[in-house]
């Protein structure tokens, strides 16, 4: 079974908003669109982020790996990005700081600025005047976004380990999550009634 | 309060049925149908020639001890002691797809590794190709045809061929390149012909007399 798009084929644009409007239906569906759920999971009364994200990346990586075991998918063929140390370090910081102080990351915002919400369109302005100066400046800081390339690595690789065994591994992680933060939300909110 | 209240039991049994089928991913047997190339692409990459390697560029990765080149000799192993390239490993078409007891096959650490470029060789094309196109629908990676085999090496880095005079410039720095690469090998003898073209520069006649009147007065 072969790619139905290559990258080059002119539908590639109309594929990536079919996905686009499906991965924004839900989003919202999670209920993503609010800044105060999503910042839940910061002072600890709603997991909905952490939990929605683990499980749809397990169960994709377990639908991936099968899809590879019956020849449905090539997943060499995949892209996978360049991990840089320096930057992967000061920009998920950067990320982290974002997502606390304005309660969206960068794609719950367009999806909340779709249905209305002005805080939203604010933290998108922020975004795309920050995607701005990010641009100008940009062969100041070069040097720094490009150092310490590592190149398409995965966790597994530089672990030395299986990929099978790691996935297993990481489900289990994930589902240790889920209780551990359904316990903690469960305990946050009893202590919040008190007041 | 226990966890099993704050987490609905379908959650529960979905996380069964995830560490159920992560589980089985684990205990698969390893598939290696699934890896091959598929046909249409195999014929492909048979149709562009970007595996071949010309006997010169080998040459100069000997020359230069390139430490990622490895050569391998596909002929069979009396004609491997009776001559092969330097530092070349025997690995025999009729024994390349050899398995061991496990069902591994005997030789996939040095022909799937993405650290070396192997580079089969025969007396000539065919039998290197063969083991390419073998290996490749594996989807095995790195492997490369010297083009022209032994005899072209002989051909071209061992007695190479003096051009003719007429030939271009870069016809004869290749030429000096072989010469050299075949003293390199114990090939050649110590003459080397000069790069520049030896032919006579033409001589550029000058106009003689005076020049012609540019009119004004």
């Amino acid at each position: 079974m072969g790619p139905l798009f290559t990258a080059s084929d002119e539908w590639s644009f109309v594929i990536a908003l079919v996905i686009g409007i499906a991965f924004g239906y839900l989003l919202e569906s999670a209920g993503f669109s609010s800044s105060r759920k999503l910042a839940g999971v910061f002072y600890g009364y709603d997991f909905v982020v952490l939990q929605v994200f683990f499980s749809a990346a397990i169960t994709a990586a377990v639908g991936l790996l099968f899809f590879e075991y019956f020849g449905w998918i090539d997943l060499s063929a995949i892209w996978v990005n360049r991990f840089y140390t320096g930057s992967a370090i000061l920009g998920g910081a950067i990320m982290g700081f974002g997502f606390v102080i304005g309660g969206f990351c960068p794609g719950t915002s367009a999806c909340a600025s779709a249905i209305g919400k002005i805080d939203a369109m604010l933290f998108l302005g922020g975004f795309i005047i920050g995607v701005v100066i990010f641009d100008a400046f940009y062969p100041f800081y070069e040097k720094f976004y490009k150092s310490g390339n590592q190149g398409p690595i995965k966790i597994y690789e530089s672990l030395g380990m299986n990929r099978e065994v790691f996935l297993l591994l990481f489900v289990v992680f994930a589902i240790f999550a889920f209780v551990a933060t359904a316990y903690i939300q469960q305990r946050v909110s009893q202590k919040s009634k008190k007041y | 309060m226990s966890n099993t209240r704050i987490i609905k039991k379908r959650y529960i049994f979905m996380a069964f049925v995830l560490i159920g089928l992560a589980l089985l991913l684990v205990l698969l047997p390893e598939k290696h149908a699934s890896k091959q190339l598929k046909p249409e692409q195999l014929l492909q990459e048979i149709n562009d020639n970007t595996r071949y390697m010309t006997t010169d560029e080998v040459a100069e990765k000997l020359i230069y001890g390139d430490a990622y080149l490895q050569l391998i000799d596909v002929r069979s192993a009396d004609n491997f002691q009776k001559f092969h390239l330097k530092g070349a490993v025997n690995i025999p078409l009729d024994s390349i797809l050899n398995k061991d007891e496990k069902g591994n096959y005997e030789y996939e650490d040095i022909l799937n590794q993405d650290v070396k470029t192997n580079v089969f060789y025969s007396n000539g094309t065919v039998y290197a190709n063969q083991a390419w196109i073998l290996l490749r629908r594996l989807n095995f990676k790195n492997n490369y045809v010297m083009k022209g085999g032994l005899n072209r090496w002989i051909e071209t880095v061992i007695q190479p061929q003096r051009p003719l005079q007429t030939a271009s410039q870069e016809e004869f720095y290749l030429y000096n390149f072989r010469r050299a690469a075949s003293m390199f090998f114990g090939g050649g003898s110590v003459s080397s012909v000069p790069a520049e073209d030896n032919t006579p520069a033409p001589i550029i006649k000058k106009k003689g007399g005076k020049k012609e009147e540019e009119g004004g007065c």
